[in-house]
């Protein structure tokens, strides 16, 4: 009760600080008055009486501070003061102040960037109650040979409903954009299909209406649809009347039955559906395809499940094991591929799924990882820096610290006082980092999903973690970065050595540190610079690929078909219109339709033999038009490219790449021999080698060119195909975009408008994750060149404004400018030189952990190690010059004086 | 030296200034520590500066009250008393006071 009067007391007199001493001072001068008055009744004279009544007093000034110290929170008080000094401090040397500044926001900003991403795509979880019971789902097989696979099957949907010993719910989740009808044509809009547990689930309940539920998830029954608020917002302006209301989705009504909250965004952190229908809803949304249909043919949906409360993953997991065979029984019905999964040793597998699940994960583990092991290394010589830069400032005070210590300061007081200047230096850092951090990570993210598809997108904003995160850095970097220096500058060694004179000449030890400091930041930066040069050579040559046509200057147009009425040859027909309509433009220099255009994500094989191919061959098949091999500039080798005429009725041709044609037919002309599909959908196609072409790449950059066949759009029995139209322009792709929306609203209305990609984009996106770390490793080194740079130059010049008077005396003594400034160069020289050696041998054996991403790059490369040293050394020492060459100019008869 | 010398007296101040009180009130700084020096005798040096840094506290912790008034030369000043608080705690302090001095006396008896 006591403890807390007081503490409320205390609390009262800090608001009224200036009060609380004036009352003092009056009960003070009354309390004087009083015994002045005492000694004078008593017979002495006013002057002794005074004298006399402040002797009985005692110290009025200790009275003042030990009343000050039970006043207030003395401990708060003295911080405040604190700050102000370092405030006013650092504000007299704005230079340095801001380059400290500066350094410690580029260290900071860069890590909060990409940590933020880091976050985000793999350590966030997916904002659901209990999201640690979350699991992914995947199947194994002892021949994985692209890791493990996490695509399924309905039928392995539908087992799993029933069967899912382990966990309390089993759910089946596949995304893609849907076309939903709005005004007059149809429109494209992220949707995902959802079987019946997924709702309950994820546990999060609607804002309005109901989830889907088992129920809905039948044949016949899932025409309905759950929106996003979002989606409530932005198209029915938050009517409540939405419930009951009808979305046409793919041409058929969908009843929309509930709506989800602001903060459910499904099962996937990068993509978010406005639109949840039930996956029996497939043939509709997939028309004219069917995945419901091909069984255990096709692989298309992703399942999560809920472990039961109480089951660990290692038991749900060895559950879902012992399921495995009852499944495949139950779900396959071909005792074939039965058997051949069995000899592969094909299990169920669950794993940790409270992040959810994303494709983007493992593409880009590894490069956020690696520019996250490169933003600390960045920190690392931030803070580095910033304490060799505190240290040589330090000591440029040492006359005023040491005077301080010798008026009875304690030591704790004043490495307090310069902790706190490094802890203002920190705030201010890191709130420039935080501002910076943002967009820094918008960028980042915009850069890693460019090639990643629609409505993909990274949401790097600052969460709990990541603040925390910066504060513990930020607490850390301050502590170890102010308290060498200051334990330093206020050590009693120093004391002593000041005391016995104005020249400084310290013991070799107490250089030794700073010094160490100096080089481990060359040696740093030399790391980082050959990293950086590594990464971007190997992002020049994997760009220098001959991808065995020309990208640039084309741009993909891609067209939805799949749910308009037109099918067969007048689908042909249309198209076949649509191509000539762009034609006319002035800008397209060539253009055709392909099925899949390189490096945009999607494969199609198939697998063929001929007479003499010694069994089956995969080729990557694509489905072309006239003039596609003349647009993209691939080389036509032999032979004849597809026509218009080329009917169904004049037989089924091929075009081959040269590769096929040397694995199909070795030795051999292939023109006009025949090729057969082996899995061919009516028995067994024959088709006729009508032409060969150059090979080029498929997939991506680094797999070298497959071999390749081309069949004609003419000739393609699908029902109802989409094509791209890639086209060779001249000039702004702009005229391109309008006049392609504009006919294809004018010829089919009811499609959704035409998407223009360039394909540079496709193929830059491909290569995403090497650009990435490329570019934040080049940032990284140039960052890391200056900050070395501005260090190399501050410490130097604080050196030698301390040892002003020294070179007074040599110039006096007769030393010539060049020796001064040898005399100065040559202290940052040996820290160049050691901190090179060091870097140099770090960056030799830490190189081989790049060697996995380089592309037609050693991680040795003797030019780029050759160039990262010159660059090192030549900043280093035009660095270091620029203080000795000022030092050469001191007036040594000012120099002397100004002791 | 100092420091010691007023942190080993601080908690004696205090009861000292409450019992001052106790008889004797409203009463100013200067009042109370003429008083305490007629009591103990002048067998005690009294700073008496140090008055005030032990009245803050007991009115911090309630036990005293303080109010403006005018002194015997026409300065303005505060006069202090007791609160219902006070009262109490001093037969508390009392108390302590006196089983530490008799736990202290037994320990000196007992060494001879």
């Amino acid at each position: 009760m006591d403890f807390l009067r007081t503490l409320l007391s205390r609390f009262a007199a800090l608001l009224g600080l200036r009060h609380r001493d004036r009352d003092l001072d009056d009960d003070i001068a009354a309390h004087l008055d009083l015994l002045t008055h005492e000694y004078i009744a008593s017979g002495m004279p006013e002057a002794a009486a005074r004298t006399a009544a402040l002797r009985d007093f005692g110290g009025v000034t200790q009275a003042r501070e030990t009343y000050r110290i039970e006043r207030g929170f003395p401990h708060l008080e003295q911080f405040a003061r604190d700050l102000r000094y370092a405030s006013r401090q650092l504000r007299r040397s704005p230079g340095f102040t801001l380059t400290a500044v500066l350094t410690l926001a580029l260290g900071l900003g860069a890590n909060i960037a990409v940590f933020s991403l880091l976050n985000c795509l793999l350590i966030r979880p997916l904002p659901v109650p209990h999201a640690d019971e979350l699991a992914v789902l995947r199947t194994d097989r002892n021949d994985d040979t692209r890791g493990h696979n996490y695509t399924f099957g309905s039928p392995f949907l539908r087992a799993l409903e029933q069967h899912h010993n382990g966990f309390e719910s089993v759910a089946g989740y596949s995304a893609r954009p849907f076309q939903v009808h709005d005004e007059a044509a149809n429109v494209r809009v992220p949707g995902a299909m959802v079987s019946g547990q997924f709702f309950t689930m994820l546990e999060t309940p609607p804002v309005l209406g109901r989830w889907l539920t088992p129920h809905d998830d039948r044949e016949g029954q899932a025409n309905v649809a759950v929106i996003s608020a979002g989606y409530w917002k932005a198209r029915f302006h938050r009517d409540p009347a939405v419930i009951g209301s009808t979305l046409t989705i793919a041409n058929r009504p969908f009843t929309i039955v509930g709506v989800m909250p602001a903060s459910f965004v499904g099962a996937d952190p990068v993509y978010r559906p406005e639109i949840y229908v039930p996956i029996w809803a497939e043939p509709v949304i997939d028309a004219p395809f069917n995945a419901i249909a091909d069984g255990y043919h096709t692989w298309w949906m992703n399942i999560l499940g809920r472990r039961d409360p109480g089951v660990s993953l290692e038991q749900a997991n060895a559950a879902l094991g012992s399921l495995s065979d009852g499944i495949l029984d139950q779900s396959i019905p071909d005792a074939k591929w039965i058997k051949d999964a069995r000899d592969h040793h094909f299990r169920f597998a669950a794993e940790p799924g409270s992040r959810g699940w994303s494709f983007l994960r493992d593409t880009f583990r590894k490069p956020l990882v690696v520019v996250f092991v490169l933003c600390s290394a960045m920190l690392l010589l931030a803070c580095l820096n910033l304490a060799s830069l505190l240290m040589a400032r330090a000591a440029a005070r040492e006359r005023e610290l040491a005077t301080r210590l010798a008026m009875g300061a304690s030591r704790m007081r004043l490495i307090q006082q310069l902790l706190v200047e490094s802890l203002l230096i920190a705030l201010l850092g890191t709130s420039a980092g935080l501002l910076a951090a943002p967009a820094v990570s918008r960028f980042l993210g915009a850069v890693l999903i460019g090639g990643a598809g629609d409505y993909v997108m990274l949401d790097p904003s600052l969460d709990v973690r990541v603040l925390a995160f910066v504060a513990l850095v930020a607490i850390l970097s301050t502590l170890l970065v102010g308290l060498v220096p200051a334990s330093r500058a206020t050590s009693k060694s120093l004391n002593d050595q000041i005391k016995s004179g104005s020249q400084s000449v310290h013991s070799r030890q107490h250089r030794l540190l700073p010094r160490l400091l100096m080089s481990m930041q060359v040696a740093l930066a030399l790391i980082l610079v050959f990293g950086a040069g590594l990464l971007a050579t190997s992002l020049q040559r994997l760009r220098g690929i001959d991808l065995g046509f020309q990208p640039q200057n084309l741009v993909n147009v891609r067209l939805e078909l799949n749910k308009q009425s037109r099918d067969g040859e007048a689908l042909v027909a249309w198209y076949h219109r649509y191509l000539d309509g762009l034609a006319r433009l002035p800008g397209v220099k060539a253009l055709a339709y392909v099925s899949f255009p390189p490096m945009s994500g999607a494969v199609w094989t198939e697998d063929m033999h001929t007479t003499i191919s010694h069994g089956d061959h995969q080729l990557y098949m694509n489905c072309v038009s006239t003039g596609y091999f003349n647009t993209l500039k691939i080389r036509m080798l032999a032979g004849r490219d597809f026509q218009w005429n080329d009917s169904l009725a004049s037989g089924l041709k091929v075009i081959l790449s040269e590769r096929a044609a040397q694995q199909l037919f070795p030795g051999q002309n292939p023109i006009g021999q025949s090729v057969t599909q082996t899995h061919g959908a009516d028995g067994k196609n024959v088709l006729q080698v009508i032409g060969v072409v150059g090979d080029i790449h498929y997939e991506s950059l680094r797999k070298d060119a497959p071999p390749e066949g081309y069949t004609a759009i003419t000739q393609n029995t699908d029902h109802k195909p989409d094509y791209v139209a890639v086209t060779r322009i001249e000039g702004s792709a702009l005229p391109l975009a309008t006049a392609a929306r504009q006919l294809a609203s004018k010829m089919a209305p009811e499609i959704p408008a035409p998407v223009l990609t360039p394909m540079m984009t496709d193929i830059d996106g491909s290569i995403a994750s090497e650009r990435i770390m490329a570019m934040l490793a080049v940032f990284f080194a140039i960052c890391a060149l200056l900050v070395t740079a501005i260090g190399l130059y501050g410490t130097l010049a604080y050196s030698t404004a301390r040892r002003t008077s020294e070179i007074g005396v040599r110039m006096a003594l007769g030393a010539k400018p060049a020796q001064v400034i040898g005399l100065v160069f040559r202290e940052n020289a040996w820290i160049s030189i050691y901190g090179s050696l060091a870097g140099l041998v770090v960056a030799w054996f830490a190189a081989r952990a790049l060697a996995s991403v380089l592309y037609g790059t050693s991680a040795r490369d003797p030019l780029v190690l050759l160039v990262s040293v010159l660059v090192l050394v030549s900043i280093a020492s035009a660095a270091s010059l620029v203080p000795a060459i000022r030092a050469a100019r001191i007036d040594p008869s000012t120099a002397l004086r100004a002791e | 030296m100092g420091d010691n010398k007023s942190e080993v007296l601080q908690g004696t101040l205090d009861l000292m200034v409450l019992k001052t009180l106790e008889t004797m009130s409203p009463l100013h700084g200067y009042g109370i520590a003429r008083r305490i020096e007629q009591v103990s005798g002048d067998s005690l040096v009294l700073n008496q500066g140090t008055i005030y840094p032990a009245l803050l506290r007991l009115e911090q912790r309630g036990w005293i009250k303080s109010e403006w008034g005018t002194s015997e030369t026409n300065r303005r000043a505060r006069f202090y008393s007791l609160s219902r608080i006070g009262r109490k705690k001093i037969a508390e302090e009392t108390e302590n006071w006196e089983r530490i001095a008799a736990t202290m006396a037994r320990f000196l008896s007992s060494s001879n």
